[in-house]
């Protein structure tokens, strides 16, 4: 009895979270398909009317999207692998090599993970407008190159590995640079993937930073061009704007579908242990 | 070590050349010479490089956005010297943030758009360019209405100029009104709003009696401004706190009991959604949303003077521009040529036309455009009507950081969780009388 009823309770459980976790999407692409009188309505409307296709039409004309999105992918590309790369090999120094002050170090690393971003708004735009990087590529994605949060989850798992690997690649001779390559990078699969996908996900939603930096549409990524739809006083067309969101949605959605065999595998891999 | 350069000589070069760079991020050494501020980047197309280049920093989105697009495009192709691009920034409140920033960084662009509570930051802060030389005979102050005019006016320098301004205005389902038996009109006074309360429970709108009226979520004290007046209180009287005396105070319980007591009333999130859906029968809005409302509404929209109670009172809000004093002299010069292009009766009637704004011009408001639409749409007209009876806002919104959230956030709770006026505004001037003084020295130097 006992075995059903928590399979019973189990699943129930796991409608609910499936619920609350597909409903905004649910509610999003739908909305998109509505006219105005379909979204401004009370009780809710929740499958459109007619599917009025035409929000996207008006949404893509509305602003350019085609350029937003261009700079969205170059954005997120070159910002992830920068941001990983970085954290592997500051997690990799500081796991593997031996130099002076090493565990304040890594207290100053932590520390910065506890600034609060708006904090360093100001000082980082001040910089990069005096290196005339305002409104280009790299004034985007250089100042948030370094990822904290990337070190710290990779250097703990860097930890986890067990030594002797470690010792018998460098007893045969192998450089740092190897052992990361064929060893550590290996051994560490799963949390390299979680690290890229939180990284890839956060810079394609990022906002401040890319809305303060830029002034022009021709370098603008598409949460910032999301913005552009909204009217300051006055009627904001929401099917259209919801439209625009399923534009930013997308891709990461297709991504996800895409890559998903390797994220569940990275992230379980590690699960059962021997 | 089997590499040529081994790590310790990679660190100490490394550490080498970051202490060489430490200059650069060390504030101080701004960029350009003199007292100039440089550019924000942006793009010129190619047809317009050999122009003197100004930008201007605006705030409208959306069909607002396009029109003022529309309107740059034009100003480009009425002439040959200058090429002024336009860059999107976002909100009021978000442009002031990062023009801030900008100035700090000391690239600014030569324009930007101001609501009437934001310029006075930058005007205490001596960012703004005074204008009265660049007037003469392309344009004069007295162009502009007067009293729109003369909110951006301190001690007789012009600092700002209207554009984009817009008051409340009383809106009202014609609809609802008849199937009530309610008269074709707006409210003389609100007394008078509540007493149509019963009759309105004839009404039935998807099977639900509309309440009377909404009262918004935020940024409500630009409409509470007109209130207070209207119960014969203020904000302030000059820097002197007295949201927590008299009119105030009144007209905050007079609230208070409709949404409370008489269950005549809420706060909303969105009241022109609500009111454009049928959930309400009343509102009180911007003359910027009457197109877009009479497009979206389902039912004849009328529009009234805002009611009075015991005196008339209404507010202007909206944006203006101000050339920025940073900016090398010869690009203000620029500027202000587009200032002068704004104000031409066509040019300012369209862009009221387009958007919803009040003419900011007097010509503007005699233009044939503008006639014709007002014959088709009277209550176009209405908001025009009503202007000269507007007056400036209460120093303290104006000029203490804040106050406005300040002031809604205590209209918050009095709408939602009915705690009496006296107590929430007696906190409310608590924080505003610490504001006052943050800003004391400067208004008094500068006012």
């Amino acid at each position: 009895m006992s075995a059903r009823l928590r399979s019973l309770a189990l699943h129930a459980v796991l409608v609910v979270v499936g619920v609350i976790a597909v409903g905004p999407l649910y509610w999003l692409f739908t909305s998109s398909l509505k006219t105005n009188s379909d979204i401004y309505t009370f009780p809710l409307v929740w499958w459109p009317s007619t599917l009025h296709w035409e929000n996207f039409a008006e949404a893509w004309h509305a602003a350019p999207f085609g350029r937003f999105y261009v700079n969205s992918i170059v954005v997120t590309v070159v910002g992830t692998v920068l941001k990983v790369a970085n954290a592997v090999l500051t997690a990799y120094a500081f796991v593997f090599l031996r130099f002076p002050f090493k565990r304040v170090l890594f207290m100053v690393v932590l520390g910065a993970m506890m600034v609060p971003g708006h904090v360093t708004l100001l000082p980082n735009y001040l910089t990069v407008s005096q290196l005339g990087w305002i409104n280009t590529y790299q004034g985007i994605i250089i100042p948030g190159a370094a990822s904290a949060f990337g070190t710290f989850l990779l250097r703990q798992h860097m930890l986890t590995l067990p030594g002797e690997v470690f010792d018998a690649a460098r007893m045969d001779g192998a450089g740092h640079l190897r052992v990361l390559r064929s060893v550590v990078l290996p051994l560490s699969r799963p949390m390299l993937v979680t690290v890229t996908i939180v990284t890839l996900v956060a810079e394609w939603n990022d906002y401040i930073w890319p809305r303060i930096v830029t002034n022009t549409d021709t370098m603008r990524t598409l949460p910032v061009g999301l913005l552009m739809l909204k009217a300051q006083e006055g009627y904001v067309n929401w099917g259209a704007v919801m439209a625009a969101t399923t534009f930013v949605v997308l891709p990461v959605l297709v991504v996800f579908f895409l890559a998903q065999r390797y994220v569940v595998a990275g992230l379980t891999q590690g699960a059962v242990k021997g | 070590m089997s590499a040529s350069l081994s790590r310790r000589r990679f660190l100490g070069l490394a550490g080498g050349a970051a202490l060489a760079l430490t200059p650069l991020g060390c504030g101080g050494g701004g960029a350009g010479g003199g007292g100039s501020f440089g550019q924000p980047p942006g793009n010129v197309p190619e047809q317009y490089r050999k122009r003197q280049r100004v930008v201007i920093w605006y705030t409208y989105g959306g069909a607002n956005g396009e029109a003022f697009t529309r309107l740059v495009d034009k100003f480009n192709q009425s002439q040959t010297d200058i090429y002024l691009e336009a860059q999107f920034q976002g909100s009021y409140d978000e442009t002031a943030q990062k023009l801030a920033a900008a100035i700090q960084a000391r690239q600014v662009p030569e324009l930007c758009i101001f609501s009437e509570v934001t310029w006075h930051k930058f005007h205490l802060n001596q960012a703004l360019e005074p204008l009265n030389d660049y007037f003469g005979d392309g344009l004069q102050p007295s162009d502009y209405v007067d009293s729109l005019i003369n909110e951006g006016t301190i001690k007789g320098q012009v600092w700002w100029v209207p554009f984009g301004r817009s008051t409340p205005l009383f809106y009202y389902n014609r609809d609802m009104f008849a199937q009530a038996g309610l008269p074709d009109r707006g409210p003389e006074t609100w007394d008078e709003l509540r007493s149509w309360a019963p009759a309105l429970a004839k009404v039935k709108v998807n099977g639900q009696t509309p309440k009377l009226h909404v009262y918004p979520q935020t940024d409500g004290d630009w409409m509470f401004q007109g209130a207070v007046w209207q119960w014969g209180g203020n904000y302030s009287k000059g820097l002197d706190v007295t949201i927590d005396t008299g009119g105030a105070v009144e007209a905050g319980e007079w609230q208070r009991r409709l949404i409370h007591v008489d269950q005549q009333a809420y706060m909303a999130k969105s009241p022109r959604v609500d009111f454009s859906t049928g959930l309400v029968a009343t509102v009180q809005e911007s003359t910027g949303i009457l197109r877009g409302l009479m497009k979206d509404a389902k039912f004849e929209v009328g529009a009234a003077f805002v009611p009075k109670q015991v005196a008339f009172g209404c507010p202007t809000g909206g944006g203006g521009i101000s050339i920025l004093a940073g900016a090398a002299p010869e690009r203000k010069k620029a500027a202000f040529e587009f200032l002068k292009f704004a104000a031409k009766p066509e040019n300012a009637a369209q862009w009221s036309i387009d958007t919803g704004y009040m003419p900011s011009t007097k010509a503007a408001q005699e233009t044939p455009e503008m006639q014709k639409l007002f014959a088709e749409n009277p209550n176009f007209k209405l908001a025009v009507e009503q202007l000269p009876k507007t007056q400036a806002q209460d120093q303290v919104r104006l000029l203490v950081p804040n106050a406005n959230r300040a002031i809604y956030g205590g209209l918050q709770e009095i709408y939602a969780d009915n705690k009496p006026a006296g107590e929430v505004f007696k906190r409310v001037a608590d924080e505003l009388r610490k504001g006052v003084e943050g800003v004391r020295e400067l208004v008094e130097k500068h006012m």
